[in-house]
């Protein structure tokens, strides 16, 4: 085997990364506690995302209009991705005001080395341009990511992910975030 | 339709369009117990026939017992009612008993148009500051705490029209809801979105292990939902009828659990309340005739209103959602809102002006002072004394029996799930339909003792030459007149199939306090057109392609005397209709 990866070290290497990346995410927990939880698009999941939180018995806190000073002794970023013209409207917001508030809190996160765990929660009907947008912007800061696999059909979260080196977690249904969530977390 | 164009041609398109697969045929021949499988692509223009009698709704289990009732010889009111029980079942988070609506009814024999008015009613203990005073948390108050609940209409409304013009009774009319919520279906794509939509809202108000949620988590498309309390509830009403509801033990439940969550709701207000049947507000457009639900609906006055500053314009030359089209119809219905904001309210308390708001000269005055080359950035309300000359979402049904009697029926509780609260052990979802009333106190739609909040609803049955052609109704909040408008003129400026009208993409404008509000539409809307329009000045925001944000209509073609009855239902939401 050494042999084999000294000749051909890169080919073995992106061969075995999905395994490597699932193997990283079932031995080490990536997160620490307390995690501060947002919407990036005034999303209704962020809601689900709390309740999964709670159920997983985490440390969190959940702010819709998450600002930078909100990050203050918070020791993860929980982007729960997605626009909705609703939420938006709700909060006063429109799509472009939600992404600049979405890309300060972001790079406060990144000052403080404060790593981000990206949610997609809503499946495929929760596509669309605008979510799309949102998402290959912010997706990319993730240290991991996890998704209901219908909203994964065309590949979009695998490609950001493999292209990023993000572990990805598929699961069928949102209330089945539950286990991988609280694996995330030490 | 023009009376220059030769029938024809439209009779022809349609038989191609029926024949060449733009459409597909549902049998109405023994419909299977199950809902039908939607087609491949439910954007597709379909168009359901029939040639004694029809239903169309926003669901295909409520479509089947509608149908069901006409085949077993109930009238279009039984058939109605039945549905509109079965949508309580099948849609629950769109209206039901714990909501209220209007009925708009056409009886074939005396060509006569009736009205059910069974809009909630504010308790007697509202007043005009009661959400003002909560301050930032206003909205929350408005839409998720007891004191979101307005009087429900709905059993009233449904047993005030079938005593006067139904022929089977509650107890008939509620079998097929009872065996739906009893026995359950899969939850459709559309269920599920809504049931996250509202997640936060639910979560906060109902109680461990509702069956408005799945192990506490939204349902997800496929999910099998049940509702044996509701069952239940359907079953005391058909046993004791309605008075178990307004004055019996469901009645104390309502106002336990109203209660519980701060509210105001009484038994009194609940015993106190009646449906009644009112007259139809009526109107023109072109060589049209048409009926509507009045005041508090104000959905079919400004519909009329939005048709009269149209018929100043060559819609037909500008194209149809082409820049000029849009740019129009939006700055009209900016002028409307300021209207609405000045001048309604409930007509038993308040004077509507209702004829001076649908004068041909108020719409030509409208029509002129919109300029074609720019927004122009302030909406006045017109300026009228408040002399009486009368007295929001929501799902929506038609329905035509084989007598050619025809009932258009809209009802809603206000948001998707209302507040989430449900009485214990019913089943049912209490409306916040408190949030149609104006935030501000000064305003005549402010809350007050037993008013009817104003209404965006606007069932209606359009005429030509004194004959029905067209039924129609939409829910979607503050945006039903200006889709219904758009249907109405697809069909009758832009020749277009029911199915297409109702297919085609929308867009919606409005104002607050004089002051434009950014132009909605469907991103199936050209660029070229968007573009356009924030060149004219125009604040656009582009939202889904097919987006429920702009409604789920309904409606039913009657074409030739009743010798081809055609419906037809948005995909936006689950639309659905069968014919015999």
């Amino acid at each position: 085997m050494k042999k084999l990866l000294n000749a051909f070290p890169i080919p073995i290497l992106l061969t075995l990364s999905p395994i490597l990346i699932h193997a990283t995410m079932e031995e080490t927990s990536l997160f620490e506690q307390p995690l501060l939880i947002t919407s990036a698009g005034q999303n209704a999941e962020v809601q689900l995302a709390a309740v999964l939180a709670k159920r997983a018995g985490l440390n969190y806190r959940l702010e819709k209009l998450a600002t930078g000073v909100d990050l203050e002794n918070m020791k993860t970023l929980g982007l729960v991705l997605g626009a909705s013209m609703k939420g938006l409207g709700a909060a006063g917001l429109d799509i472009d005001k939600e992404r600049e508030r979405v890309r300060g809190l972001t790079a406060e996160a990144g000052k403080k080395g404060i790593p981000i765990l990206c949610l997609h929660l809503g499946g495929e009907s929760r596509r669309g341009q605008q979510t799309d947008d949102l998402m290959a912007e912010f997706l990319p800061l993730a240290k991991m990511a996890i998704v209901v696999k219908s909203g994964n059909a065309d590949g979009f979260f695998t490609r950001i992910c493999r292209e990023k080196n993000i572990p990805l977690v598929e699961v069928e249904k949102a209330a089945e975030a539950l286990e991988p969530l609280r694996k995330a977390f030490r | 339709m023009n009376p220059k164009d030769k029938p024809s041609s439209l009779a022809l398109s349609l038989a191609i369009e029926l024949l060449v697969g733009f459409s597909f045929l549902v049998s109405c021949q023994n419909q299977p117990r199950v809902s039908p499988p939607p087609p491949v692509d439910r954007h597709t223009p379909v168009h359901y026939i029939g040639r004694h009698g029809l239903v169309v709704a926003a669901n295909p289990l409520a479509v089947e017992a509608g149908l069901d009732m006409l085949k077993s010889g109930g009238n279009a009111v039984d058939a109605a009612v039945a549905t509109a029980f079965a949508l309580n079942a099948a849609e629950p988070f769109a209206s039901g008993i714990g909501g209220g609506g209007f009925m708009v009814l056409y009886l074939a024999k005396s060509r006569q148009v009736a009205v059910i008015d069974y809009r909630e009613k504010a308790p007697a203990g509202a007043w005009p500051t009661m959400f003002k005073e909560k301050g930032e948390a206003e909205d929350h108050w408005r839409t998720a705490t007891g004191l979101a609940v307005a009087v429900p209409g709905a059993p009233a409304g449904w047993a005030l029209a079938l005593r006067r013009y139904g022929t089977r009774s509650l107890a008939q009319a509620a079998q097929r809801a009872i065996q739906i919520a009893e026995q359950g279906f899969p939850v459709s794509q559309t269920f599920s979105d809504i049931n996250k939509d509202e997640y936060e809202r639910l979560a906060l108000n109902l109680e461990e292990g509702s069956c408005y949620l799945k192990d506490g988590f939204p349902y997800e498309p496929g999910e099998d939902y049940r509702n044996p309390d509701l069952a239940r509830t359907f079953r005391v009403l058909a046993e004791k009828g309605i008075e178990e509801f307004y004055r019996g033990d469901i009645a104390r439940r309502i106002v336990a659990a109203v209660q519980a969550k701060q509210g105001i709701l009484t038994l009194e207000d609940l015993a106190a309340y009646e449906a009644e049947e009112v007259s139809p507000l009526r109107g023109t457009y072109k060589n049209f005739a048409l009926v509507t639900a009045p005041p508090p609906a104000s959905g079919g006055l400004h519909l009329l209103q939005l048709l009269r500053i149209a018929e100043n314009w060559p819609l037909r030359g500008w194209g149809h959602n082409s820049s000029l089209y849009i740019h129009h119809l939006s700055e009209a219905l900016r002028f409307i809102f300021a209207d609405r904001e000045r001048y309604l309210g409930d007509p038993h308390f308040i004077a509507v002006p209702v004829e001076k708001l649908l004068s041909r000269e108020y719409a030509a005055s409208i029509a002129s002072a919109i300029r074609p080359d720019r927004a122009l950035g302030s909406y006045p309300p017109g300026e009228f004394d408040n002399e009486s000359d009368r007295r929001s979402n929501t799902t929506h049904l038609c329905v035509i029996d084989r007598e050619g009697n025809i009932v258009s029926l809209t009802q809603s509780i206000n948001d998707f799930f209302g507040t989430g609260i449900v009485p214990e052990g019913t089943g049912f979802l209490l409306n916040n339909q408190m949030a149609d009333f104006s935030s501000s106190p000064d305003s005549l739609n402010a809350p007050a003792p037993g008013h009817r909040p104003v209404s965006s609803m606007a069932p209606l049955i359009l005429f030509r030459d004194g004959k029905p052609f067209l039924v129609l109704g939409s829910p979607g909040g503050t945006r039903i007149f200006s889709s219904l408008a758009q249907i109405i003129l697809n069909i009758t400026e832009f020749r277009m199939s029911l199915d297409e009208a109702i297919e085609a993409p929308r867009f919606f404008s409005y104002s607050v306090g004089g002051q434009p509000r950014p132009i909605a539409l469907e991103s199936r809307i050209a660029e070229a057109t968007v573009a356009e329009l924030r060149r004219l000045g125009h604040e656009v925001r582009v939202r889904e392609a097919y987006d429920k944000y702009f409604g789920g209509a309904q409606g039913i073609l009657v074409w030739r005397d009743r010798k081809i009855i055609l419906g037809a239902a948005d995909s936006r939401r689950d639309g659905w209709g069968a014919g015999y």
